[in-house]
C-alpha cells in the first residue's frame, strides 16, 4: 500500500472477471453500470485493469474514471493479485455531477425531444421507472408484431424483446446509459435507435417513453407511422393553451429568467463560477420555454377556425431592414453580415405588418443560428407580375430534397436538438404566409446554402 | 514482403532453403534501407531541435541500455556466475536491441528525456527547483496527513528520478506496470537463449519481478495519486510554474485524457496546438493557457481565438487525433 491511502472500499475478484465481494461504494458503482455483486465486473475501466493485473501477476495502481448515469466517478485503485484473484483496494474516490450545461440541456429538451421522437418513431412504449414495459402504443405496421409481443408481455424488462448487440449486462441499466443505444428486431433486418425519455414532470422515477428510431430517419418516410401522431398537443387541449395558458405563462418564465440573469451577471454580490453558470443554464431553459409557448400560443392563433391577419399596404424592403436591424446583435455576435435592400429601395405588398416582420425574423433568425460563422446571409426583394418575393439566402450546409420537403412540417426539427428551436417557427411561418395570400417555399441544392422565399400579393 | 523469392511456392525443391535463406536477409537489409531516408531526413529537417537533440537520443538510448543491463545483471547474479557483471555485458546488447524494438517503451524513455530537459531549462530561465516545486513544497506541508505522507515519498523518488537521468538510468521498479510486463516479455524471450536451466531461471527470476513490483510507490504512482487526491484543486498544478514539470504533466494527462508521456509530448515545439487543446480539455482558463505557453515557449503567440475553444470541444479534437506512435 502506498503511503497515506485512506481506503473507501475494497473489492476481491476472481481470476475470470467476476466481483466476488465489494464494499458499498463499489458495489453500487457496479450496480450502476448493469453489473451485480457476485457477478461479472461490470465497470469497463476497472475491468480492463483487472484483466491486466492478473495477467502481469503485478499490482497495478492507476487512476480510473467511470460513469454510474448521473455522476462521473473517479477513483485510485490499487489492485494485488495473489493466488486465487485479485484484491481491489479503492481510494480517493471523487464523484462529480456530469457537466451541467449538459444536464441542463436534457432538461431543456425532454419535453421538446419527447415531441420530436413521437413523430419519428416506429415504436412508442411506456415503461415504468424500472424500465418495464406498461404499454406499447402505437407503432408502424413493420413493428406491429413487436408491439403485440409487448403488450403480451407485460411487465418484462423491454430490453427482453429486442436485441441490443454489443452489450451483454443485464437490466436494469441506469437510462442515460443505454439510451441511444441501436438494437435490432428478431427477424428484421434494419436497426432502431432506441431513446428513452422520462415522463415529463415526474423524471426518471415516474416510468419512461421508449421510442425506437430508425437508424437511417433521413431515408424513412414520415408518413410510415400512425397518422395521429403529428399531434403533439392532446386535441382536447386545442386553442386552450394560446387563450388561457400563454398569457399567465408568460410573466412568471420571465420572472425566471430576469432572476437567473441577475444571479448570473453577479448584481446582488459576487458568486463562484460554477453558481453563474447554472444560472446561465437556468435563464437558457426559460428562454427555451418562453419560446415555445409564443410558438405554442401563435400555433393556436392561426389554426383557430376564422383567423385573417389584416390586409394593409406595406413595405416589404422596409420590413426587411427592420428584421436585419433587429438581429442585428445577434448576426455581429456570430461574425455573420446580413446584406439587405438598400435605404432607398421599396417593395410595396398586401399583408400585416406584424405577422411579415414575424416570418423575416423567423427566417433570419434561422440563418444566423445554422449559417457558418464569417459567412453572409443575403436578404433581397424583387418584383415578379403582380406579387413580390423577398429572399433570405444563407451560405450554409443547405438543404437536400428530402429535408425541403419536411422543413415546413409541424415539430420538424431535421434532426437538431438542444439549440433552442422547438419546430414550429417554420410551420407557423409558411401558415402565415398563406393566411395573408402569399406563400413561403425553400430551395437551394445541398452545400449552396438555403434560400427561402416569401411570396407576397403585391400593393 | 513484396521479395519475389518470397512468392515460391513451397515443396519439393533444392534452391529453396537457399532462396529462402537469402530473401530473408534480402527483406531485413530492405528494411533497413528503406528505413534510412524518412529517419535522415527527419533528423536533418526536424524543426524541433530539443526534441531529437544528440542529447536527447543519447539519453534515451542510455537509459534503453541500462533496463537491458539490469535485466541481464539480475539473470546472471541468478545463474549464480562468479563474474555475473562480465557475463551481463556480453548479453545485454541483445537484450537492449530487443527494446529498442519496442515503440511503447522508446516513447516512455523518450518523454522521460524530455522530462528532465525541460526541469532543467525551467529551472535556468524561472529558477523552478526539478525536485522541490513551489506545489510539491505546499503539500508536503498539508495539514492531511496522507497527503503530507505521499508528497514526501514523492519528493524522494523525483530527487532519485533527476539523479537517475543525469546519470542515464532508469531503473526497473520505476517503469509503469505495462512496460515492465513488456520488458520481462523481451527477457523471457531473448535472454534465456536454449539452455532449458537457464530458462529455468529466467521464469523464477521473473515471477520474483513481478511480485515485487508495486504501481502505487513508484515516482509516476505517487504523481498520480497525488494528483487524484487533489480533486478540483488538481486545476493548481496546470500551473507549470507552480507545480514543476512532473506533476504539471501528469496533471496535464489525467485531466485531458492522454496518456502521461503523450502530455509530456505535448509540451514540445512541434506539439504547441496539442498543448493548449491538452490544457483546455482540462480546465485550463483561456489566460492560464496563454500563461503556459509563456512559461513553456515564450517566442509563441496562441492563435486569435482560441479562447472561443469549449473544453467538451478540444478533449473530441484531442481524442479524434492520432497522437504518439509509442502510445
Amino acid at each position: 500500500m502506498a503511503p497515506g491511502a485512506v481506503i473507501v472500499a475494497r473489492g476481491r475478484c476472481d481470476g475470470s472477471d467476476v466481483l466476488a465481494v465489494a464494499d458499498e461504494a463499489l458495489a453500487a458503482l457496479q450496480r450502476a453500470c448493469g453489473g451485480a455483486v457476485p457477478g461479472q465486473l461490470a465497470i469497463p475501466a476497472l475491468l480492463e485493469l483487472t484483466r491486466k493485473a492478473w495477467h502481469y501477476r503485478m499490482k497495478l495502481a492507476r487512476v480510473f474514471q467511470a460513469q454510474d448515469g448521473e455522476n462521473a466517478v473517479s477513483a485510485w485503485v490499487e489492485i494485488t493479485p495473489d493466488d486465487d484473484g485479485l484484491a481491489l483496494a479503492l481510494s480517493n474516490w471523487r464523484v462529480t455531477p456530469l457537466t451541467p450545461t449538459v444536464t441542463a440541456e436534457f432538461a431543456a429538451s425532454d419535453a421538446d425531444e419527447g415531441a420530436m421522437l413521437a413523430q419519428v418513431a416506429e415504436l412508442h412504449a411506456r415503461l415504468d421507472a424500472r424500465q418495464a414495459v406498461l404499454a406499447a402504443g402505437r407503432s408502424s405496421t413493420l413493428l406491429e408484431p413487436l408491439a403485440v409481443a409487448m403488450r403480451d408481455g407485460f411487465g418484462h424488462p423491454w430490453t427482453d424483446f429486442v436485441t441490443l448487440p454489443g452489450i451483454s449486462h443485464r437490466q436494469p441499466m441506469h437510462w442515460r446509459l443505454i439510451d441511444g443505444v441501436e438494437v435490432t428486431v428478431e427477424g428484421l433486418s434494419a436497426r432502431w435507435q432506441a431513446r428513452l425519455v422520462p415522463v415529463p414532470g415526474d423524471g426518471a422515477a415516474g416510468g419512461f417513453d421508449l421510442y425506437l428510431v430508425p437508424v437511417a430517419i433521413d431515408t424513412v418516410p414520415l408518413g410510415d407511422a400512425d397518422g395521429s401522431l403529428g399531434a403533439a398537443v392532446p386535441e382536447g387541449l386545442d386553442g386552450v393553451l394560446g387563450r388561457d395558458l400563454a398569457p399567465a405563462l408568460r410573466q412568471p418564465i420571465n420572472r425566471i429568467i430576469a432572476n437567473a440573469e441577475t444571479i448570473r451577471t453577479r448584481m446582488a454580490g459576487p458568486l463562484a463560477d460554477e453558481y453563474a453558470d447554472y444560472a446561465a443554464d437556468i435563464a437558457e431553459a426559460a428562454r427555451h420555454l418562453l419560446g415555445l409557448v409564443e410558438d405554442l400560443a401563435d400555433l393556436d392563433a392561426i389554426e383557430a377556425p376564422g383567423f385573417a391577419p389584416i390586409a394593409d399596404a406595406i413595405d416589404v424592403a422596409d420590413a426587411a431592414r427592420r428584421a436585419a436591424g433587429i438581429l442585428g446583435v445577434r448576426a455581429s455576435e456570430r461574425g455573420i453580415a446580413v446584406e439587405v435592400p438598400g435605404e432607398g429601395e421599396t417593395m410595396p405588398v398586401v399583408g400585416e405588418w406584424r405577422r411579415v416582420l414575424q416570418v423575416l425574423l423567423n427566417l433570419l433568425g434561422n440563418a444566423l443560428r445554422y449559417a457558418p460563422e464569417g459567412s453572409t446571409v443575403r436578404v433581397t426583394v424583387a418584383a415578379h407580375g403582380n406579387r413580390a418575393a423577398v429572399t433570405v439566402a444563407d451560405e450554409g450546409a443547405g438543404l437536400s430534397p428530402q429535408q425541403q420537403a419536411k422543413v415546413f412540417d409541424k415539430f420538424e426539427r431535421l434532426g437538431r436538438s438542444g439549440d433552442g428551436g422547438s419546430g414550429l417557427g417554420l410551420y407557423i411561418s409558411r401558415r402565415l404566409a398563406r393566411a395573408m395570400g402569399g406563400d413561403l417555399t425553400v430551395d437551394g441544392a445541398p452545400g449552396e446554402g438555403a434560400r427561402f422565399t416569401l411570396e407576397l400579393p403585391g400593393g | 514482403m513484396n521479395n519475389p523469392a518470397f512468392s515460391l511456392p513451397e515443396g519439393p525443391n533444392d534452391t529453396w532453403g537457399v532462396e529462402s535463406l537469402f530473401g530473408e536477409e534480402l527483406a531485413a537489409a530492405d528494411l533497413t534501407q528503406a528505413n534510412v531516408g524518412p529517419i535522415l531526413r527527419h533528423l536533418l529537417g526536424n524543426e524541433d531541435h530539443a526534441l531529437f537533440s544528440d542529447r536527447i537520443v543519447a539519453q534515451v538510448r542510455a537509459q534503453i541500455e541500462d533496463l537491458a543491463h539490469q535485466l541481464a545483471l539480475s539473470l546472471e547474479q541468478a545463474m549464480g556466475h562468479k563474474d555475473a557483471r562480465k557475463q551481463a555485458d556480453e548479453t545485454a546488447p541483445q537484450l537492449a536491441a530487443a527494446l529498442i524494438a519496442s515503440p511503447p517503451m522508446l516513447a516512455h524513455a523518450h518523454a522521460l528525456a524530455l522530462e528532465a530537459q525541460l526541469a532543467e531549462r525551467l529551472g535556468a530561465r524561472l529558477s523552478l527547483d526539478a525536485v522541490l516545486s513551489p506545489l510539491l513544497q505546499a503539500l508536503i506541508a498539508s495539514p492531511d496527513p496522507n497527503t503530507a505522507a505521499t508528497a514526501m515519498a514523492l519528493l524522494a523518488a523525483q530527487a532519485r528520478f533527476v539523479q537517475a537521468q543525469r546519470r542515464g538510468e532508469l531503473p526497473l521498479a520505476e517503469l509503469p506496470g505495462d512496460l515492465l510486463h513488456a520488458a520481462l516479455l523481451t527477457l523471457r524471450e531473448h535472454g534465456a537463449g536454449d539452455d532449458p536451466a537457464r530458462e529455468r531461471i529466467a521464469a523464477v527470476l521473473e515471477a520474483a519481478i513481478r511480485s515485487n513490483f508495486d504501481e502505487a510507490v513508484n515516482r509516476l504512482g505517487l504523481l498520480h495519486r497525488l494528483i487524484a487526491g487533489m480533486g478540483g484543486g488538481a486545476i493548481a498544478a496546470l500551473d507549470v510554474g507552480h507545480a514543476g514539470v512532473a506533476l504539471f504533466v501528469t496533471a496535464l494527462g489525467l485531466g485531458a485524457g492522454l496518456d502521461r508521456d503523450a502530455a509530456m509530448f505535448a509540451t514540445s515545439e512541434a506539439q504547441l496546438p496539442r498543448l493548449a487543446l491538452a490544457l483546455l480539455a482540462s480546465g485550463a482558463k483561456p489566460a492560464a493557457v496563454e500563461q503556459q505557453f509563456f512559461a513553456l515557449h515564450p517566442e509563441v503567440t496562441l492563435p486569435e481565438g482560441f479562447e472561443t475553444l469549449s473544453a467538451d470541444r478540444a478533449a473530441a479534437l484531442l481524442a479524434g487525433s492520432g497522437g504518439y506512435a509509442g502510445n
